[in-house]
């Protein structure tokens, strides 16, 4: 890789960041949106449940009806939503709850194109929880059913809005750290991955993550949020990818990898370890861009800079409040730190004030009510499932596999 | 078969044994399974609830509240309802509004959410009944700014509450819970056992109970202190006075909601009275005469008036009933 291809990896760089200049405006007070909301959720799931605590936060915007398949998930839901209309299909909610504006799609992955579709079909606004799609051809039809829609669609990235997140790109992408050597992402957590049930026909329901025909396993469920994180920060997507999977932690059946690595090749010669694990916890989940002037550090609600010794220094650098990890010390990022610095309460701004899913949401519900584009288009969506997709092709076959543009492309 | 799981959360330590009828991988799946969603819970209540963590509903509170009603979850509304309750049955002994004073005394870390103030300012800051507005349509209000709820007598009880429903509802008959070893719930017993056997404290004095469907809380003011101004500050205050627990060495409650426990233990820890105390609950109390000694040297115990035939406690040294006992 020449200088000058490492330095186009990151396009758009222009020198020493302007440091506060790039802050995104935050603030801990939930916005109000332009008109109230009414909102639909399918799927009462662990995920649908976070949706809902999140919804809560918005004063305009109410969760009129909840969807579930399954009996005891809807009665959860209406301890929770007692508002909310229950409805036990899909298409009874979408054709009854006539004024619903949007709806959350937070089922598992491989019922999301047939759900989509009908909802875009029904003139609904579409959130759609990540990833997309578990083959590359209902990926695609969301994406086309998207486009073809005059509604707004959402892919539920966690990366894209998060205000912290923003930061760490403007520095990265105003060459902070320079030229791109590596990128590298963890998803580590101990825990089994199955849902308890009694019952064999609710447990193949429940635990669709375990089956190998509907499940990418971990590179989709968590890899996806990484790949279109690191996309939104490079501007680049993987050419190719080798990876293995095995079953270390939990040997109790099961078809679906409890621990997997992956390589990723860019463009140029960079290249993207990414490494999950559901036998152990330690140091959680967080993504890693390293650089010949810094490394960025991305953590859900919280992000760092660690910099070279010759990195120039930042003229706000004398205020930044830094945390020690090991023999590297980080430059904690704090989104909206100028206002804050300037009330001397910095400190008080060290991690965001709502977790980042409640920022995907804020963008998509704002998106809906001032007619703006939301954050992460169907056609990212599509584009990291195809990277997902492709991992998960070569894990299971133990080859290098390519992943051609025409993956990413509806045409 | 037996299956045990653990989480750091809260700032402490849970842990929980799963007991099941049945052997081999299957049934070792399924308890993991169910132990693993139950906690699930305490990590869902923690992200909800922490004064540590910024982008807890908490601290949403905490910012907004003093300038409008904010709206909850129903599981958070029920929690502030029986903060209400238990603050108003104990007169102020247990107060979630000292959170103010916590920070004060430097009992908070200073990842806390909570406004630095001085011990005045703070003392000023405390009072559910003034400070905090239970609305209609689930919503909270604070009446003025400075005010901050501390939940770490509540928090790890109502958990417990969330994470034992979860556990019934997986199917689960027997298992035991705790949180940081001071909140205990219980499904059922242990194969061939009354209940689960727990006793308060070292020693083979120690006061003991077999908790069988049923929840223990203990609280101590010497767990953790802090020094404030030359001398030791033991992390239990009185929300009344401002100042530190003076009175019992322990206090313990029995009840089946372990949320409601966890409360009423801080409660009677503050003041040795169980005057107000539900009657299907049971509550023991350790005291001292001496000075400076750490150990009860006896024991107040208030049965359960309704709801007996559940746990108990037992093996109590020198017992004194407890009703009416004098303020201490």
């Amino acid at each position: 890789m020449t200088s000058s291809d490492r330095r186009s990896f990151l396009k758009g760089a222009a020198g020493a960041a302007a440091a506060f200049a790039f802050q995104p405006d935050l603030s801990a007070t939930p916005r109000s949106l332009s008109a109230p909301l009414r909102v639909g959720l399918i799927g009462a799931g662990r995920q649908g449940r976070k949706i809902m605590g999140e919804l809560g936060k918005f004063e305009d915007v109410t969760l009129a009806a909840v969807c579930d398949s399954d009996a005891r998930r809807l009665s959860g839901a209406k301890r929770r939503a007692p508002q909310a209309t229950l409805y036990s299909e899909h298409k009874a909610m979408l054709e009854s709850a006539g004024q619903l504006d949007a709806v959350f799609i937070a089922t598992p992955t491989h019922q999301h194109r047939s759900l989509c579709e009908d909802a875009l079909d029904a003139g609904k606004h579409v959130y759609c929880e990540a990833p997309l799609a578990h083959t590359l051809e209902d990926a695609k039809a969301i994406a086309r059913a998207a486009r073809a829609a005059s509604g707004k669609f959402q892919t539920g990235m966690a990366g894209r809005s998060n205000p912290v997140y923003s930061l760490a790109r403007s520095f990265v992408r105003t060459g902070a750290i320079r030229d791109t050597l590596s990128l590298r992402s963890q998803f580590k957590k101990k825990t089994s991955w199955r849902t308890p049930t009694s019952d064999p026909a609710r447990d193949k329901f429940l635990n669709w993550r375990l089956d190998p025909s509907i499940s990418l396993g971990l590179v989709g469920e968590v890899g996806t949020h990484h790949f279109d994180a690191l996309h939104w920060f490079t501007g680049q997507y993987p050419t190719s990818v080798r990876g293995t999977g095995e079953i270390l932690a939990w040997k109790d059946g099961r078809e679906v990898a409890d621990t997997v690595h992956c390589e990723f090749q860019f463009p140029g010669g960079v290249r993207s370890q990414w490494e999950a694990s559901l036998g152990t916890s330690f140091e959680g989940e967080y993504s890693l861009l390293a650089g010949t002037m810094g490394t960025v550090k991305l953590a859900g609600t919280h992000a760092w800079m660690f910099k070279e010794a010759d990195a120039t220094t930042f003229e706000w650098e004398v205020y930044a409040t830094r945390q020690q990890f090991h023999q590297d010390e980080g430059i904690i990022l704090i989104a909206g730190a100028t206002e804050l610095a300037a009330q001397g309460k910095l400190k008080e701004g060290i991690g965001l004030p709502h977790p980042p899913l409640y920022y995907a949401m804020e963008n998509f519900l704002v998106a809906v009510g001032e007619d703006s584009e939301p954050c992460c288009s169907a056609e990212e969506g599509l584009r990291a499932a195809a990277v997902a997709i492709r991992a998960a092709e070569a894990i299971r076959t133990g080859t290098e596999v390519a992943i051609p543009e025409k993956d990413f492309s509806l045409e | 078969m037996l299956v045990r799981l653990a989480l750091h959360a809260m700032g402490t330590r849970f842990e929980l044994v799963l007991e099941g009828d049945e052997d081999g991988p299957g049934a070792e799946a399924y308890l993991r399974a169910a132990g693993e969603v139950a906690l699930a819970e305490v990590e869902q209540v923690d992200a909800r609830l922490s004064l540590f963590r910024r982008d807890s509903l908490l601290s949403h509170i905490q910012r907004n509240a003093a300038e409008q009603p904010v709206s909850v979850d129903p599981e958070t509304f029920a929690l502030f309802e029986l903060c209400a309750q238990v603050c108003e049955a104990t007169e102020g002994s247990f107060d979630p509004t000292i959170a103010p004073l916590m920070r004060a005394y430097l009992l908070h870390d200073e990842t806390a959410t909570t406004p630095l103030l001085t011990l005045e300012q703070a003392r000023e800051c405390v009072g559910w009944k003034k400070r905090v507005q239970l609305l209609a349509d689930r919503r909270i209000a604070f009446s003025a700014p400075g005010t901050a709820l501390d939940l770490g007598a509540i928090a790890k009880g109502h958990a417990l509450d969330l994470a034992i429903e979860v556990l019934r509802d997986a199917g689960i008959t027997r298992a035991l819970m705790h949180g940081g070893t001071s909140t205990v719930a219980a499904i059922g017993h242990p194969l061939g056992r009354e209940g689960w056997p727990i006793a308060l404290g070292a020693g083979p004095n120690a006061p003991r109970v077999l908790l069988c469907d049923d929840c223990l809380a203990v609280s101590a003011p010497g767990a953790r202190s802090v020094q404030h101004e030359g001398r030791r500050v033991d992390h239990v205050l009185d929300p009344r006075e401002g100042l530190p627990v003076q009175g019992a060495l322990v206090a313990a409650t029995l009840s089946r909601s372990a949320a409601e426990a966890d409360a009423w233990s801080t409660a009677l820890l503050v003041n040795a009275d169980p005057k107000g105390l539900p009657p299907h609950m049971e509550s023991l109390i350790g005291m001292t005469d001496q000075e400076d000694e750490r150990v009860p040297t006896h024991w107040f115990h208030r049965p359960r008036i309704t709801c007996t035939g559940l746990s108990g406690f037992c093996d109590i040294p020198q017992s004194r009933q407890a009703t009416p006992l004098q303020t201490v």
